[in-house]
């Protein structure tokens, strides 16, 4: 029996494979998200199920999640983002407490004890704090996401950016640029910026472990600036991207185990 | 006018609003003055008494807000802005109507909107002690009650006696003990209705007789077994929906959005600590009192509202309906800017998770449907991270 897991996240959708007797990962795979989330999560779903040499029949059951989850016609059922990437997480770190994830277009807290989520907190309100922020100050200071991230590594002074705003941030970059800051002292205080917005998210209740997961858990010194604002060290996921999947997976395998023996 | 209700209490209160109007227009035809009010600390004892139509007049239009954001901040209180909006729209047939608005100085926010609507419109603003536990507090209130005694009493050319005042507590007694009857079936392991309808079960204006005939009716077919579609008990194939204690700010009429998709989300509301819901009702006033308007003014003052500090009755009253209605999760709605429920939020978050032991979560948003679908995948998560605990609950068992 294998389970799917289906994340349709606002930037890129996920397709998990999961062995649901020995719980082992069986494909995966991601694809930038495009208007019509119906046809490109069926696309990228049979492309992952040939990858493992399988067909889609072959999947015993389907969970969909993320925030286009209500549109994938291939799910049997749908949980939310939240339950998904704490078992995701929970399934690489046991012991988790804390998960840290920024999205596209949301960032979220998760805690959790020995029972799996407690508590979270979530910013989807506004852009700031979010990937989507980060790559549109990237493509201000004309690098790519990775590059930006080897860019702040080298500042001094990271630039202070005050506005809680993403639009309003935009134009306080743009001064910054004109007032001939250095584009590594920018790119550190975007970081900077972000972390402290998921500082104030967590509040005090962060406990270790921590672990960071999304897309941009990928940038190179995020998770530092992060641990900076946090005050504790985060470990970021194995493949950060692929957790809301693969807790979808999961949660689909447990779905078809205890649907088994009760009928 | 009106289509039969066949006796159905539901219909009868679908069509409160067309209630009202027909009720109210045919009291301002006799002669009684239309007395508008804004919130739950107005002692509608009082106007009855004085032989007034009490109304409530919060704005719970989206609608209304453009027009009342060219004069107030945009960061303000939705219920303040949709209020302030039909004021300035004069679109709010009850206020069009209203002899005198009575208001009280309890969120900055609303009293500041009142002075300027009191340029245009006849306003009694009662001044309302925030230090509840003060001894003067409770005194200076009654002051307060009895200035709009004698105000209403020159106003509208009647003097209002003890008896006046006795037979009105009576008469919201009953209203308030019938629509208590109606909250307390949201105890039961299938409630007969759901949060949403029961929500509906009430009216702008207190005192309808017609209206305290459905309650009754209401009561009875409910205590009958009846059920309210899409209530638990009358959908007993699906396994009983999570139950929700909602508490924060009123979802006065036309802003129920987030109760609706709560419930939506597979929940039930089993309890509302809200001047929309309970928190109102709780207490009556003992009829024979010799100083009626001081066992008046006492009752309205024991409202825990945020504006108090220390709201310490707010603790206890969730408290008790935890005791009461078991709720499996505590949400809290505060709208947008409301200062005072915001920062009083901590407090209760801290309480609903150390002290009652259950998860909490607190949605802030305005009138806007902008975020519902965001919201509703909040509602989910924390529905199955409570599911999911009581499973696991079971299986220890």
């Amino acid at each position: 029996m294998i389970g799917g897991g289906i994340d349709a996240g606002s930037r890129a959708m996920k397709v998990v494979l999961m062995d649901a007797e020995d719980g082992r990962l069986i494909a995966a795979g991601h694809a930038d998200q495009i208007p019509d989330q119906a046809r490109l999560a069926a696309e990228l779903f049979e492309e992952t199920t040939a990858k493992a040499g399988l067909v889609p029949r072959d999947i015993g059951r389907i969970v969909g999640t993320g925030y286009g989850r209500q549109l994938l016609t291939r799910a049997d059922t749908t949980v939310t983002e939240i339950t998904c990437q704490a078992r995701g997480v929970q399934s690489l770190v046991p012991e988790v407490r804390s998960i840290v994830d920024i999205g596209g277009q949301d960032s979220k807290v998760i805690f959790l004890d020995g029972r799996g989520v407690r508590d979270f907190a979530m910013n989807d309100r506004c852009a700031a704090g979010t990937g989507q922020y980060l790559e549109m100050t990237a493509r201000r200071l004309n690098v790519s996401l990775p590059e930006m991230g080897h860019l702040a590594s080298f500042s001094r002074r990271p630039a202070v950016i005050n506005s809680m705003c993403a639009v309003f941030a935009e134009s306080e970059i743009v001064s910054l640029l004109a007032s001939g800051a250095g584009t590594e002292d920018i790119a550190a205080g975007v970081f900077l910026s972000i972390a402290k917005r998921i500082a104030s998210l967590a509040g005090l209740r962060l406990q270790p472990p921590a672990v960071f997961t999304g897309g941009t858990a990928l940038i190179p010194g995020m998770d530092k600036f992060l641990a900076e604002a946090l005050g504790r060290t985060l470990t970021i996921a194995p493949d950060p991207r692929m957790t809301a999947a693969r807790g979808a997976a999961l949660i689909a395998c447990e779905q078809m185990r205890s649907a088994k023996p009760a009928r | 006018m009106n289509e039969p209700t066949n006796g159905d209490p539901l219909i009868h209160f679908g069509r409160m609003v067309d209630n009202c109007y027909d009720y109210a227009e045919a009291a301002k035809a006799q002669g009684r003055p239309v007395v508008g009010i804004l919130c739950e600390y107005t002692p509608r004892e009082i106007i009855l008494a004085a032989g007034g139509v009490p109304v409530c007049l919060c704005g719970g239009a989206l609608e209304t807000i453009p027009e009342a954001e060219r004069t107030l901040p945009t960061n303000l209180c939705p219920l303040i802005k949709s209020t302030f909006g039909y004021h300035l729209q004069r679109s709010n047939p009850f206020l069009e109507w209203a002899d005198l608005v009575v208001a009280e100085t309890t969120c900055d926010g609303k009293k500041k909107m009142y002075e300027i609507m009191s340029e245009t419109r006849v306003m009694h603003i009662l001044e309302l002690p925030q230090m509840a536990d003060r001894t003067e507090a409770l005194a200076r209130w009654t002051e307060e009650v009895r200035t709009l005694k004698t105000g209403l009493e020159a106003r509208f050319g009647v003097r209002v006696t003890d008896d006046d005042l006795r037979a009105a507590v009576r008469l919201m007694n009953r209203e308030r003990g019938l629509r208590r009857r109606l909250a307390d079936l949201m105890a039961l392991d299938r409630p007969p209705l759901t949060g949403r309808r029961l929500l509906d079960l009430k009216s702008l204006i207190s005192g309808i007789p017609a209206d305290l005939e459905q309650y009754e009716l209401a009561i009875g077919m409910f205590e009958d077994g009846a059920a309210a579609p899409g209530s638990p008990r009358d959908r007993l194939d699906q396994p009983p929906p999570v139950r929700v204690l909602m508490t924060g700010v009123p979802m006065v009429h036309g802003a129920e959005r987030v109760i609706e998709l709560i419930e939506a989300a597979g929940a039930v509301v089993v309890a509302q600590e809200n001047c929309t819901g309970l928190k109102p009702i709780l207490e009556d006033i003992d009829p024979g009192a010799d100083d009626p308007v001081r066992a008046i003014a006492e009752k309205y003052y024991h409202l825990p509202c945020s504006v108090m500090t220390v709201n310490e009755r707010r603790i206890d009253s969730l408290r008790d309906l935890n005791r009461r209605f078991r709720p499996q999760t505590v949400i809290e709605l505060v709208w947008h800017a409301c200062l005072t429920y915001d920062v009083e939020s901590f407090r209760v978050r801290r309480f609903v998770e150390d002290e009652l032991g259950l998860p909490y979560l607190k949605i802030e948003t305005d009138y806007s449907p902008s975020d519902s679908a965001r919201l509703t995948v909040r509602v989910e998560a924390l529905l199955e991270t409570v599911r999911a605990r009581a499973a696991a609950d079971e299986g220890r068992r």
